[in-house]
């Protein structure tokens, strides 16, 4: 059977682990620490969108006695990639080793020390198939995009730049940017 | 629950459901900074409350008006406790400056260069006086300021005097304001272009909650259990609404001076045609969707049915282009699905021009300090106004424009453009800084029985 978590050539991973009592604050700062302009994620390329969200309960009805079933703080965390998840998640727990272990320290069941195989298989154990896929571009790949982009830029400045030119300086213009490419 | 409830409006602050008018051309905006107790201060707060217009019919016309709004500090420093303070949204617990990398407040915008008094948190309350004459405005002032000298411990720290110009438009030259959306229970009369787009023409007005807090909003109205959408805790949410309020200065003689050269070398139109595609609107206020080739010299922008147009029959933009400022900032049905998309997006705009227009044909700038004061009201700072401000005005994307951003709110990079769509597209570059920030607030209008707590010092 087809895995749930395939969308054209993209996997979508999902690992739901509790977070352990008390440490939901510590778990936002290292969170929160994460560098934005430089995101670890970056060592891992062949991630199109990845994203830890933190789950705090689930809301009951007003007005009912209804408990959390969810009994405490969960960390989701997702990923849209190119490739298998095996690879992934190996190349998850030894690029970006350190912020991995920082992030996942705080959870359930999380080996000591979090690293290396221990971490991958406790993230396997914890993977959850995913209900729905979604990917934005399903048959391309990261670097794909990136090349698609850069040259979309490149056409948009060629064409702002053009929109004056006579035809036929155009054509040589034209010649001389894409033509090679 | 309490869908069906009548808007309270003897509880609900004027001129936020219903504009008070041209009428009213002079406005001033005050913000008044507290530098004393709680409790003097309360005093002093509590002398204001007999004169606050309310949202209820006239029978006649006011003189002047009074309308008051408080900053999370303003709560603060009228002793309004930390727990409840607590309760109110988070972007307007951080303030508008600590926004500003989300709303594009960079480079000449940045807070660091606001002028002062404002995005630093001295801005406690905010004081609006509208009249309909300079004498009574005057008057009013003088009356307000005797009140804080009498009080002591209160000052104004930033005022912004605003003058309604002729044609009631704003310093670009484009008629300004009159789209506003249709409420229900309240303007009902704007509903064809002012509602939410539904099929076979028709159009819906929205949920008052979308606008006032404590009545069922769009999203209540398709909850099972009809919960009413979130609100600061009693007594202080009933009847309020988030407030943002922006001054932004408008360089006036670069945008003619960048539209009269574009123009040039525009082949389908002139200077006019151009600026029209930029907006979305001639200058008259006729929208291009309905008459891209020129204005319609009948158009009557307070006539039922003046915006009743829609996009979807336009979807590559060859009347009204993907990026007119007017497209962006209430795409209507473009995003497909019915206005779905874009329906929890709307706001109540009153925004007044300030400083004297630039007169007709110049060039060159005069120096004079001119713009837009910015007000707009909703029951989230953060889906509503943030929500078109950062997705919609400062980005392309959804519109599968890439990173280009409204052109009329310019771009501080430089490096900016945008696309008239048609048989030959044409790029309209280079993109200036034509608007600038010069500072911010985010505010809340408490209802009347709100204020009175406070006011009290029975806010909790």
């Amino acid at each position: 059977m087809r895995s749930p978590n395939i969308a054209g050539r993209t996997y979508t991973l999902m690992v739901w682990t509790p977070i352990l009592p008390g440490r939901e604050e510590d778990l936002r700062s290292t969170l929160d620490g994460l560098d934005r302009t430089r995101s670890p994620l970056l060592r891992v390329p062949r991630t199109h969108m990845a994203r830890w969200l933190i789950v705090a309960g689930m809301p009951v009805p007003p007005g009912t006695k209804a408990q959390d079933p969810l009994g405490g703080p969960f960390l989701l965390f997702t990923s849209n990639f190119d490739g298998d998840v095996d690879s992934y998640l190996h190349e998850l727990c030894e690029l970006m080793a350190d912020e991995a272990a920082a992030i996942w320290s705080h959870c359930v069941g999380c080996p000591r020390p979090p690293e290396g195989a221990a971490l991958k298989a406790y993230l396997h154990r914890n993977q959850v198939d995913a209900g729905f896929t979604f990917a934005a571009y399903r048959d391309a790949s990261v670097q794909q995009i990136r090349t698609a982009l850069d040259k979309r830029e490149r056409l948009i400045d060629f064409a702002v730049r053009a929109q004056d030119m006579e035809p036929a300086t155009r054509r040589t213009a034209f010649l001389e940017e894409f033509g090679s490419a | 629950m309490s869908e069906d409830r009548q808007l309270e409006l003897a509880d609900i602050q004027g001129d936020i459901l219903r504009a008070y008018g041209n009428a009213y051309d002079h406005t001033s905006y005050a913000f008044v900074h507290i530098d004393c107790p709680p409790e003097q201060a309360r005093a002093w707060f509590s002398g204001l409350l007999g004169h606050v217009t309310t949202a209820e019919p006239w029978a006649q016309k006011p003189l002047t008006t009074l309308n008051v709004a408080l900053t999370a500090s303003g709560l603060a420093a009228l002793g309004v406790s930390d727990a409840a303070i607590g309760s109110f949204a988070d972007e307007f617990r951080q303030g508008m400056a600590a926004r500003a990398q989300l709303l594009g407040d960079a480079g000449p915008s940045a807070p660091q260069e606001w002028e002062p008094g404002l995005g630093t948190g001295a801005a406690h309350v905010l004081l609006t006086i509208n009249a309909q004459e300079a004498e009574d405005h005057h008057r009013a002032l003088g009356r307000m300021k005797a009140a804080m000298r009498h009080a002591g411990g209160v000052r104004v720290v930033s005022q912004v005097d605003a003058q309604l110009l002729p044609g009631a438009r704003e310093h670009f030259g484009f008629a300004d304001g009159f789209a506003q959306p249709a409420i229900a229970g309240a303007t009902e009369d704007k509903v064809p272009g002012g509602g939410v787009p539904e099929k076979r023409g028709r159009w819906r007005p929205l949920a008052a909650g979308e606008f006032i807090l404590g009545y069922p909003d769009e999203d209540s109205n398709v909850d099972r259990h009809r919960r009413l959408p979130s609100a600061p805790r009693a007594p202080l949410g009933r009847n309020g609404t988030y407030m943002v309020w922006r001054k932004l200065h408008q360089d006036v003689a670069l945008w003619r001076r960048t539209i009269r050269a574009a123009a040039e070398r525009y082949p389908l139109g002139d200077a006019e045609k151009l600026a029209a595609k930029v907006v979305g609107r001639w200058h008259d206020g006729t929208p291009l969707e309905t008459h891209p080739d020129g204005r319609d010299p009948s158009f009557d922008a307070s006539a039922y049915g003046a915006n009743d147009f829609r996009y979807g029959d336009d979807p590559d933009g060859r009347r009204c282009p993907l990026g007119a400022h007017i497209r962006r900032s209430n795409p209507r049905d473009a995003l497909g699905n019915e206005g779905k998309l874009s329906l929890r997006h709307r706001m109540i705009r009153r925004g007044m021009p300030y400083g004297p227009p630039l007169p007709d044909g110049r060039l060159d700038d005069d120096g004079a300090d001119r713009g837009l004061v910015f007000v707009s009201f909703q029951a989230s700072i953060f889906r509503q106004f943030e929500g078109v401000q950062t997705p919609w005005i400062n980005d392309g994307n959804i519109f599968g424009l890439g990173t280009d951003k409204d052109f009329l709110l310019g771009d501080h990079s430089g490096s900016g453009k945008m696309t008239i769509q048609g048989r030959k597209p044409f790029f309209l570059t280079p993109q200036e800084t034509f608007v600038v920030t010069r500072g911010g607030e985010y505010l809340f209008v408490p209802g009347l029985s709100a204020l009175q707590a406070i006011a009290d010092g029975a806010a909790g």
